[in-house]
């Protein structure tokens, strides 16, 4: 984990006693990680009154810093000793370390999930719909007595609120073509889970 | 069931009535020709020319032969009402054999021409898939992340369309588990007796 100068500044200041109170630090941790994972707290340190003698410039630093430190230890996947080391180069006290560590491991698998959601992807598929049909007769065709499958697959993107519909239609040859198709990629992945 | 025909296409149909069976079947293959690929009005020159009638007995015959072929195929005759059908147009019994034969030969390839030309839905056309692990992100690194890459094809009105899409295991698991119940639902003893009751 690298981080740049004016990033391991601001880790400093909240580290340093004389800008953050050993009473506010544990505050200030717990809601660097609740800020990340929760929208609608985001601005969670403003009119907090557990923060209101320190200073806002100060205090608008510490936070980044920390919010910098929980999102980048998140995305390396850092351990408690990582962690000890680093903040130990920006001399933190035993005492804060273990905070830190203790706060922010426990939310670590949260954060990672959410950081896992950010980026692109192809539509998702998490459903599919199915209707059978019996297809008579149209206006040029008389007789046709064949099974119709309509088939909706139901997608997700990232970034996208709705739920998107990919439609179209399956003779009963082609369904089976489908299932068979998608019968061998489980059974292809079941094996290598196995492994 | 039996065709009922127009006076204007008995007309043009009697003329096939004299016809040899080889002259006959030329006319059967031009008309599905014709069914398949559109008309081609340059034809009937030559053949007018060679059976000495004018333009429009050929062009006449040659659509009654179509709307013929096109209509018993559309209702899926049997033998015994095609010939039926043709029984008062003055055909002899030979006549009406050849015409039985270019029937049940072309009929299934009249009703896939009919079928291209019905309302059609976008319908499946094929299915690619891959089995890929992500392993890192920009915004996450140390990921594994089991991924199915799915490339699916639809077609609709002759347009091939793919669609790039991509799923998890679980949902891969249940969407096939669905799927496969779809398609046992079409064994099951309520479709298969619907089905039987409508033929």
């Amino acid at each position: 984990m690298e981080l740049g100068a004016s990033v391991t500044e601001n880790i400093i200041i909240a580290g340093d006693s004389a800008f953050i109170h050993d009473n506010s630090y544990g505050q200030l941790v717990s809601c660097a990680c609740k800020g990340i994972l929760f929208e609608e707290h985001r601005n969670v340190i403003e009119n907090n009154p557990a923060f209101k003698d320190i200073d806002k410039d100060v205090l608008k630093a510490a936070y980044s810093g920390i919010v910098t430190l929980v999102i980048e230890a998140a995305k390396h996947d850092s351990t408690a000793e990582n962690l000890s080391t680093f903040l130990e180069d920006c001399k933190y006290t035993v005492d804060r370390i273990s905070t830190f560590n203790k706060i922010f491991l426990s939310q670590k698998s949260h954060i990672q999930l959410l950081l896992g959601k950010v980026g692109s992807s192809f539509p998702h598929i998490v459903d599919v719909e199915w209707r059978l049909d019996y297809y008579i007769k149209s206006n040029n065709l008389e007789k046709i007595d064949s099974a119709v499958y309509l088939i909706n697959l139901k997608t997700e993107e990232p970034d996208e609120q709705t739920i998107k519909d990919i439609q179209f239609s399956c003779t009963l040859e082609q369904l089976q073509d489908l299932v068979g198709k998608l019968k061998d990629a489980t059974k292809c992945m079941e094996k290598i889970a196995q492994v | 069931m039996l065709l009922i025909f127009e006076d204007a296409q008995k007309e043009h149909l009697s003329f096939l009535t004299n016809l040899d069976a080889d002259v006959l079947r030329e006319f059967g293959r031009i008309s599905l020709n014709f069914i398949k690929k559109g008309a081609n009005t340059k034809i009937f020159q030559g053949a007018a020319q060679k059976l000495k009638v004018s333009v429009e007995t050929i062009q006449h015959g040659v659509e009654g032969l179509m709307y013929l072929l096109i209509e018993s195929s559309k209702h899926m005759l049997n033998d015994i009402d095609f010939q039926d059908s043709i029984m008062a147009l003055g055909f002899t019994e030979d006549t009406r054999s050849t015409l039985l034969e270019i029937y049940l030969e072309n009929r299934k390839e009249i009703r896939d021409v009919l079928d291209e030309m019905s309302l059609d839905l976008p319908h499946y056309h094929n299915l690619e898939w891959r089995l890929d692990v992500q392993l890192a992100s920009r915004s996450l690194r140390h990921q594994v992340t089991p991924t199915i890459l799915l490339k699916l094809q639809t077609e609709d009105g002759g347009k091939k369309v793919s669609h790039m899409l991509q799923t998890d295991p679980v949902n891969m698991v249940h969407m096939a588990r669905v799927l496969e119940e779809a398609l046992q639902e079409m064994k099951s003893s309520y479709c298969r007796r619907i089905a039987r009751n409508i033929k």
